[in-house]
This record gives C-alpha cells, sequence and structure tokens, in this order.
C-alpha cells in the first residue's frame, strides 16, 4: 500500500471517527444504551426476556422532570426516577411472576402504557403538550474532576459529564462484580442457567427473579434520567426512542457480559455520532448508519447460537 | 371423562342437545366473564383517574360511547381506526396459534404499506389488475420481511422475539431512507407521491350515497372481513390450518404425529407477515394515499394486543381489534369535546391486558371465591400440583 493512500485513510479516520468532539459524542450517546443495556442484561442473566425497557425509560425520564420541577433538586428527580423504577418493575414482576402473565405480551403492555401515561401526564400535571421544559427544572450539572481536567486530551475526553455518565460506567462494575463475585449474582446466573437445578438447590428462583426485574427497572429509570436531566432539562414524548430496544441489542451483541454491555454500547454510540456527521457533510444518508447496530446485533446473534449449538453437539457427542 | 359426555351427545335427542348448548354457553360465559372483569377493573381505575382530573367519569364514558357509536360518523370513524387493527389482530393471532411470539407485525405492516405505495404510484394499470398487485404485493413485502427472522428461528433456533424487534427498527430505518431519498414526491416533505386513482380502495364519502361524512373510512374494511372468514375456514376446515393449531397446541406431539414442523412454523409465519404487509397497504391506499415518513406507529403492537384480548381466536381478534379502533375513536371525540387526552385509551387498554393476562390473579380471585361460596368444587382450581409433590 502507498504511502499516499494510506495518509488519506489516516485523514478519513481522524476527521470522521477518532476525534475528541467524536469520541465525546460518543460517550454522551452512549450512556442511555449502557444502563438500558444493563436493565437487558440482568434480566435476561436471570432467565427472563424483558423487553419493557422502552416503558420504564420513559416513567424514569418523566418521574425525573416532576421530581426536579416540583422540588427544585435534581437529586429528588433522580431518587423519584429510581423509585418510579422500582415501582413499574415490581410491577412488572408481579404480574409476570406471580400472576403468571405472559411475559412478552406484559412487556408490550407497559411499553404501550408507559409511553401512553407518560403524554397523558405532561398534559394533566404541567399542560403541556409534546414536550415540556421550565428554567425550574434542575438538571445535573457538569461534574469536573480535578486534576484530570487539566490534562491535555484525556480531560476534555473523560472530565465534564454528568454525574449519570459516571454512575453508569460504575454500575458496569459493580454489575461485574455482583454477577461474578457475589452469592447472589452466583444465585441469579444458576437461576438464568438452569432454574430447576437453581431450586434444586434451595434457590429462591422467584425471589432472584422479583429482584432482577425491580433492577432493571432502575437501570432503565437511570437512562431515563440522563435522557430528561442530563443535557436538556425537558420530557419530550417518546424521548425514550427506542433505547430500550437498542438495549436488547447491545446485551446481546455484548453476550451478556457487562464489560461486553459497555463496550458494544460505546460502539453503538460512535456508529451514531458518525452516522449524524456523514449526515452533516452529506456523505451517506444517516438511515443507513443507524441501521447499521441492528444488523451487526442479527448478524451476532446468528454467530453466537450457531456457535453454541455446534458446542453443544460437541459436548453431546462426547 | 367430559370427552366421554361428547360422545355420547349423538345418541341421545333433545335434552342432551340442550343440554350441549347450555353447556356451550357456560363455556363462553365463563371464557368472557374474565375480559368483561378486566374492562370493568379498567374502567374503575379510569374513573379515578379522571375524577383526579376533575372529571366526572360517567359523562367522559358516555362521551367515550357517543364518540364510538354515537352517530353515523363515529361509527364510519371507529371502523377507519379498527380496519388496520384488525389486520395486525389477525397476523398476530395466527402466529401465535402457531406458537411463534410475532412482535414483528410492527415492521412488516409498514414494509407492507411501502411495497404497496410504491407499486400503487410507479405503474399505470387498469383499476382491475391494479389493485390486486397493490394487495399481493404488499403481501409479499410483508411475508418477504418475516422471512428472516423465521429462518433465523426455524433453521437456527435464535429466538424470533430479538430478530422481530431488530428487524422492525431495520424496517423503520429503510423506509425513513426510500421516503426521504428516491421515493420522496415533494422536495418540502418526506413523502412519497400520491398513488394512481387505479390503486385506491374508496373510501364510503367518495361512493355513490356519501355515507360516513367526515370519516376517512374505506371499503378496506370488507378485504379484512373477507380476510376473518377465510382465515376462520382455513383453521377450522384445512389440513394446514389443523397443524397450525396442533403445533402451537405441542409441537413436540405434533412432530411425533408426522407434522412436518418446519413448514408448518415458516408458513405460519410467513402468512402472517403477508397479513400484516396487506394491512399496511390497506391503509396507505385507503386512508391516506400516499406514504408520509412516520405516519404512524405502533399498529403492530396494538394488534399484538388486541390478539391477546381476542383469546387468540379469529373472531376474537376481529372482535377485539374493532373495540380498540371504536375506543381510540371515541378518545378522539374525547379529545376534541372535553380535552381529555385521547392517549386515555392506550392507558385503559394496557391495564385491561394486565388484567386478562395475569392468570395467576384470576386463579386467586377464583380460589378466594370458591372457598367462601362452595369450598369443595372449587379446590382443584387451587395448586393441586404442591399437593402431589
Amino acid at each position: 500500500m502507498d504511502s499516499e493512500l494510506l495518509g488519506r485513510i489516516l485523514d478519513v479516520l481522524s476527521r470522521y471517527v477518532f476525534n475528541v468532539a467524536n469520541l465525546q459524542g460518543m460517550l454522551r450517546l452512549s450512556t442511555p444504551v449502557v444502563l438500558a443495556g444493563l436493565c437487558a442484561l440482568i434480566t435476561d442473566r436471570a432467565g427472563i426476556l424483558n423487553i419493557a425497557g422502552e416503558g420504564m425509560i420513559l416513567f424514569g425520564a418523566w418521574f425525573a422532570v416532576a421530581g426536579s420541577f416540583f422540588f427544585h433538586s435534581a437529586l429528588v428527580g433522580v431518587a423519584a426516577a429510581i423509585l418510579s423504577g422500582l415501582v413499574v418493575g415490581g410491577l412488572f414482576a408481579l404480574f409476570s411472576l406471580k400472576f403468571r402473565a405472559h411475559i412478552i405480551i406484559m412487556g408490550i403492555a407497559i411499553n404501550i402504557f408507559g409511553n401512553a401515561a407518560t403524554i397523558f401526564l405532561t398534559r394533566a400535571v404541567f399542560k403541556q403538550a409534546g414536550a415540556f421544559a421550565d428554567p425550574r427544572i434542575v438538571g445535573l450539572g457538569p461534574i469536573h474532576i480535578p486534576i484530570l481536567k487539566d490534562i491535555p486530551i484525556l480531560g476534555p475526553l473523560l472530565s465534564g459529564y454528568t454525574a449519570i455518565v459516571y454512575l453508569s460506567w460504575i454500575l458496569v462494575a459493580l454489575t461485574f462484580v455482583f454477577l461474578y463475585r457475589t452469592p447472589w449474582g452466583f444465585h441469579l446466573r444458576a437461576v438464568g442457567e438452569h432454574p430447576e437445578a437453581a431450586a434444586t438447590l434451595g434457590i429462591n428462583v422467584q425471589a432472584i427473579r422479583f429482584g432482577a426485574v425491580m433492577a432493571s427497572g432502575v437501570f432503565a429509570a437511570l437512562a431515563g434520567v440522563y435522557l430528561s436531566l442530563g443535557h436538556l432539562q425537558m420530557f419530550t414524548e417518546q424521548m425514550a426512542a427506542g433505547r430500550g430496544f437498542i438495549g436488547m441489542a447491545v446485551n446481546t451483541f455484548g453476550a451478556g457480559e457487562p464489560v461486553g454491555v459497555l463496550l458494544s454500547s460505546f460502539l453503538f454510540g460512535l456508529v451514531d455520532t458518525i452516522g449524524w456527521r456523514l449526515q452533516g457533510e452529506r456523505i451517506m444518508p444517516v438511515y443507513f448508519v443507524s441501521m447499521v447496530p441492528y444488523i451487526t446485533t442479527l448478524v451476532a446473534l446468528t454467530i453466537y447460537t450457531v456457535r453454541q449449538q455446534r458446542r453443544r453437539k460437541v459436548i453431546a457427542s462426547r | 371423562m367430559s370427552s366421554l359426555g361428547g360422545l355420547n351427545t349423538p345418541l341421545q335427542p333433545k335434552a342432551a342437545r340442550g343440554d350441549e348448548l347450555r353447556r356451550k354457553l357456560r363455556g363462553a360465559f365463563q371464557r368472557s366473564i374474565r375480559i368483561i372483569l378486566s374492562i370493568l377493573a379498567s374502567m374503575v381505575v379510569g374513573s379515578l383517574v379522571m375524577l383526579w382530573y376533575k372529571q366526572n367519569p360517567i359523562q367522559v364514558y358516555t362521551w367515550l360511547f357517543q364518540g364510538a357509536f354515537g352517530s353515523q360518523r363515529a361509527i364510519f370513524i371507529s371502523l377507519q381506526r379498527a380496519t388496520p387493527l384488525i389486520f395486525t389482530a389477525l397476523a398476530s393471532m395466527l402466529a401465535f396459534r402457531t406458537g411463534v411470539f410475532n412482535v414483528g407485525v410492527e415492521g412488516q405492516f409498514f414494509i407492507g404499506a411501502i411495497a404497496g405505495t410504491f407499486v400503487g404510484y410507479a405503474f399505470r394499470l387498469p383499476a382491475i389488475i391494479h389493485l390486486p398487485l397493490v394487495l399481493l404485493v404488499s403481501f409479499l413485502a410483508g411475508a418477504a420481511w418475516a422471512y428472516i427472522p423465521t429462518i433465523m428461528r426455524q433453521k437456527l433456533g435464535v429466538s424470533e422475539i430479538i430478530t422481530t424487534i431488530m428487524t422492525n427498527y431495520i424496517a423503520t430505518f429503510l423506509i425513513s431512507y426510500l421516503t426521504n431519498y428516491p421515493m420522496r414526491g415533494t422536495p418540502t416533505t418526506p413523502e412519497t407521491p400520491f398513488i394512481q386513482p387505479t390503486a385506491k380502495l374508496a373510501q364510503f364519502v367518495e361512493l355513490p350515497g356519501g355515507l360516513g361524512k367526515g370519516s376517512q373510512a374505506h371499503v378496506g374494511i370488507f378485504i379484512a372481513i373477507a380476510l376473518v372468514l377465510v382465515l376462520w375456514f382455513i383453521l377450522k376446515y384445512t389440513t394446514i390450518g389443523y397443524e397450525w393449531r396442533m403445533a402451537g397446541m405441542s409441537s413436540r406431539f405434533s412432530q411425533f404425529a408426522g407434522i412436518n414442523m418446519d413448514r408448518v412454523f415458516i408458513l405460519g409465519m410467513l402468512v402472517s407477515g403477508g397479513i400484516a404487509g396487506l394491512g399496511g397497504a390497506v391503509e396507505i391506499i385507503g386512508v391516506w394515499r400516499k406514504y408520509k415518513d412516520l405516519f404512524a406507529t405502533g399498529f403492530g403492537f396494538r394488534g399484538n394486543l388486541a390478539a391477546l384480548l381476542g383469546r387468540n381466536t379469529v373472531f376474537g381478534s376481529f372482535i377485539a381489534a374493532l373495540f380498540y379502533g371504536s375506543m381510540e375513536a371515541g378518545a378522539l371525540g374525547l379529545e376534541w369535546s372535553a380535552g381529555l387526552p385521547r392517549q386515555l385509551i392506550d392507558i385503559a387498554v394496557g391495564l385491561i391486558v394486565f388484567f386478562m393476562a395475569a392468570e395467576g390473579m384470576w386463579d386467586f380471585v377464583a380460589t378466594r371465591k370458591g372457598w367462601s361460596l362452595s369450598g369443595l368444587l372449587r379446590r382443584s382450581s387451587g395448586k393441586p400440583q404442591a399437593q402431589g409433590g
């Protein structure tokens, strides 16, 4: 390869992919996806197919704005959102686990319900249609990390985000520790892999799953907080914009591992940023770039399943 | 034991036949009692919300009812809102019956719609060829969109739920691209050109007689009704219908019985996708007459819920879709007259589904009732397994 071509490739890469603005955009756009991914992960590892993330995110976003608006405190907003996550998650768990409602039907119902309820509440409480923004909503300000913020490239790259961004990274680490370093995590994985065997060992399958669904509600609610209090302090109808489902994609793509979820969320964020860039420079319609993560997930899912089956066949033939 | 009773009936004349009818009626009643109670429970919750909104619930329900059925116009708006839902409900029902969870009805609906739109505006043909061609292409497009998840499930064992959710999003972006670039009709908005007159389904207002003024109800409702009858016939009287039903009940049993499961599942899912696609095209050529990017969402998911409300039967899904559509129409009326957000109806249906779907809650209610009324009779519905183990 001649050096001229290489130079051009490097030029394109640095212009469109690896520059500070893009990486900042990547981290920003990936945060709600990381949290939605954890929401999918924690239920997935407990053997539950939770497609209600979308509705849970909307509730979280709405209650974050409501709490912040009425109490003039972003912290109260976050607390209200977490509470809403616990309640919605609890109801979802109650109906699907205890009352044996079909979990997919329940998920669809919560998504439709959450969308309608948040629109309704915006009109009923704030007397606004479409979106609600108000100077009295206190947002989560940026956090400037001392020392780090003064280092050239690393400073702008890693400092100055809202607390939820850092919280999402901490939660990834905590989820990892929980899954692999605590007895509760061990039980959760056992329940997900073989519920009957776990029950035989005296693990309370229902209780573990209940807890997992409620935790997923909290993760989703935090994703909602980021959307409504992160950059702009406002609630917009349907502001989840599919992130609940993207979370499922990220979890699948990341093979159900916390670190995998983080990395594939970054990938999603990067693709998103580049997509907007290419659209802005009229190189390529954004829609094709937006499609990439979903197609990639389909491919990854296929490879993953086929490999799993082959492994199972090998084990069976021994 | 009940099957023995069934065997005896042909030998016994009148009295037994009356018994049979009574038993059937009682069965139907028992099956519908749950949905009636669910609707009542949801109405109670709805009333609380309305009181909080400082509205008189009885007045609001009256408005809702008037908005859905109160005038000729209201009835036609109800029909218009119900038409696409009938298609998506039937598509969901068919998939559920064969044991496939087709969450992709949403995407298949819109893919069928855009394919139908393309055939509708790009070709100049006599109506007698054009209209069937639009419907055929949209059916095939919906089926094709369902093909990838189906094959992934059947050949590789990948859960159809995640794959259909992914294909829904791919459909959304694909359509946004198509309406923004190659199929764009006007420079100002992302929408296709109007379809040819030969590809239109007539709205009732456009027909002589001018029924349904102020609504966009169209003759596509007859296609929906025809589809209901065809599906009912297929499920009840044909081999493939029998195989679909058996596959849904127990795939392992069906396999032992010599049914080719691959063929049954794949065909079921493809026809389901096709019906969804057909519904999309009917909505476009009946109501909108062009494809405007993101003109609506949620037809598929609402159809999923309607199929559940209809207990996965052909006529049940049909009635549930009509119910959902007319309630939407009623809610539109509410928004115009009382300023209540129309989302109220999605909240209400969501609540009905919560109550309906919760098998265990009803067991609980049944055992409680049995406990107080006749302890011995209802014991069986409690927890028999726990005693045995």
